[in-house]
């Protein structure tokens, strides 16, 4: 009987699951859904629930009549189950319900404060998901039908990390070039020897200067996770190196664009400069876009150099490995390096960006699985309303402040009914696509004109552009898949990783690390800002 | 010297179920790391998660693009 009381909160959560995936897919949620923006989710959400209730309503009755034993089977999966549907629970809450509504809020609330809280303090899955697990470790305290299952965050998050590698390719390196290459390697490398050099003087411990050197000088979450078990890192001090990193990025957001305006920077420079000195891939584009929401080249240009930085991902573990290895006390031999101290998991993210540099989830010059495809489509045709609010906004002169470019942009639309090249070039594959492509870049440029109020335009007129736009981006099905594999990856690990911090082992970590974080942050914004201002003119893309 | 004064407590953390006592002479630091993880060594647990990734990104491969 007791047994049975045990398992209680198990059978509860499975069985809630189950009734939540009958009712979404009853199609009840929808409404909700929609109003979440989550409604292309649905049947995930149904798909995941039935899974995941079927598999915790058997395991707990398992559990049940079964003692406990030592089989993997036991260890694995049997004991930890528990806790792995509870942090699910969770992980599916935050990315269905408590991110979108965040994102809601912060929309509503942008014309009283000026900006968006959602941005700003960057409260998407990995911060609410971590945020999540320390609330409940350090009020209600973790569950004990839950703490076998916490246990397997680490391993969770390890596979988020692998997965990474498939968003990444050879074709970014290609394209910035040997020279900005060598610049973004500098930056990493320099900023991980200058916080273990502060980390040295302010004598701190190991484990930490690690953890917090890869943070600040790859990128936030990914880098920490994946040098943590190299210097073995612990969880708070882990946490504490992703909060730092956050917390800087959000007053880099701020003022990047500020200094950008007044140093009179290019879009090219400012992308360059924003890529290398800001940590956080979303707080990289929201500094980029902030400085220029017209010139798309400003965020491509900070987004490459920011995707660098995490392609120096393995080299950094080597370096890492070696040095603590050292500060140990072990000789270490180049086999001790390579072979044995090298986590295999990072050969894992090394096999997984090779498959994606050789096209296996998508053609290697696609950045992020993402590509623009023009050909002729019905599904990427307007529909007719849009159609018709398109042709009566030019026969009521409504694009008069238009480029002729654009307005050519424009006219071709309301004749083909989709972003195409010309009719008669069809058999010319490179010229069809060449001309379908800058056209798409001319209506790309009057949505920013209308964004920036250099032109009017109504907001069916806009809505109509931004969907032909949306119509011919498309997105490689694999790596959206893999992608969101990664997303639940991480969204799973970050909250156990939460649960494994105490306020006990924050107030151990002390004030140190910021200091550290701050003055390595503020190094590194300063020097490459003067760099980038002296080497890079303005071509930097090959 | 008793059995117990042998033996020395380490933090484990809430998952870790609070404190536990261990020999004098144990590992504490990896011992402590483990008990955090359910996988006996991270060299397991880093072949497992490789091994869990190849799958998963074997079975994405096989039904959104060679069976589509």
């Amino acid at each position: 009987m007791s047994k049975v009381k045990e398992q209680m909160p198990t059978l509860i959560m499975g069985a809630g699951l189950l009734v939540y995936g009958l009712i979404a897919q009853s199609g009840a949620l929808l409404p909700i859904a929609q109003y979440l923006h989550t409604h292309k989710t649905l049947d995930l959400q149904v798909t995941m629930c039935l899974i995941v209730g079927c598999i915790a309503l058997a395991g707990a009755l398992v559990n049940s009549v079964r003692k406990p034993g030592h089989s993997n089977l036991d260890t694995f999966i049997l004991q930890p189950l528990g806790g792995i549907v509870l942090i699910l629970v969770m992980a599916m809450l935050i990315r269905w319900y408590a991110e979108p509504l965040m994102k809601i809020i912060s929309q509503s609330l942008q014309p009283i404060l000026g900006f968006k809280i959602y941005k700003v303090l960057n409260l998407n899955y990995v911060v609410l998901g971590i945020l999540a697990g320390v609330v409940l470790t350090n009020t209600w305290g973790i569950p004990k039908f839950a703490a076998p299952g916490v246990k397997c965050a680490r391993f969770v998050l390890k596979m988020g990390v692998i997965m990474l590698g498939a968003r990444y390719s050879f074709a970014e390196l290609a394209k910035l070039g040997v020279y900005s290459v060598f610049l973004v390697g500098f930056f990493v490398l320099g900023t991980v020897f200058l916080v273990l050099w502060l980390g040295n003087i302010f004598k701190q411990p190991k484990s930490m200067t690690g953890v917090l050197s890869a943070g600040m000088g790859v990128c936030g979450v990914s880098a920490t996770v994946a040098v943590a078990p190299v210097v073995k890192a612990k969880s708070s001090e882990m946490a504490y190196t992703i909060g730092t990193i956050l917390s800087f990025g959000i007053v880099c957001m701020f003022i990047f664009p500020t200094i950008g305006k007044l140093a009179g920077m290019s879009p090219v420079q400012f992308g360059a400069w924003a890529g290398t000195g800001i940590l956080n891939s979303a707080q990289v584009a929201a500094a980029a876009l902030a400085f220029n929401a017209v010139d798309i080249e400003t965020l491509k240009v900070a987004e490459i150099f920011n995707i660098t930085r995490v392609l120096f991902l393995p080299i950094i573990v080597l370096v890492l490995a070696t040095w603590f290895g050292k500060e140990s006390g072990h000789k270490l031999s180049f086999k001790t390096v390579v072979i044995d101290k090298f986590p295999v998991f990072i050969i894992g993210f090394l096999i997984l960006f090779f498959l994606s540099s050789i096209g296996m989830f998508s053609p290697p010059s696609h950045y992020k699985g993402k590509y623009i495809d023009v050909s002729y489509n019905d599904r990427t045709q307007v529909t007719h309303e849009e159609w018709e609010t398109l042709n009566n906004a030019i026969a009521a002169g409504e694009f008069s402040g238009l480029t002729p470019k654009q307005l050519e942009a424009v006219t071709d639309l309301v004749k083909q009914r989709q972003v195409a090249g010309n009719f008669e070039d069809r058999g010319n594959k490179k010229e069809f696509d060449h001309v379908g492509r800058a056209r798409m870049t001319q209506l790309e440029g009057i949505l920013a004109a209308a964004k920036a109020k250099q032109i009017q335009l109504s907001a069916d007129v806009k809505s109509a552009i931004k969907h032909a736009v949306k119509q011919v981006h498309k997105k490689s099905k694999t790596v959206v898949t893999l992608t969101d594999f990664m997303i639940w990856f991480f969204a799973f690990g970050l909250i156990g990783l939460g649960m494994q911090i105490t306020k006990k082992s924050i107030t151990q970590a002390g004030g140190w690390p910021i200091v550290m974080g701050v003055i390595a942050g503020i190094t590194k914004a300063t020097l490459s800002f003067f760099v980038v201002l002296w080497l890079i003119k303005d071509v930097v893309l090959n | 010297m008793t059995e117990e004064d042998k033996k020395v407590t380490i933090e484990t953390g809430e998952a870790g179920k609070g404190t536990t006592k261990l020999p004098k002479d144990a590992n504490t630091e990896e011992l402590e790391e483990r008990a955090l993880s359910v996988f006996s060594s991270d060299r397991n647990e880093d072949i497992t998660a490789l091994i869990f990734c190849l799958i998963t990104t074997f079975l994405v491969v096989l039904f959104t693009k060679w069976l589509v």
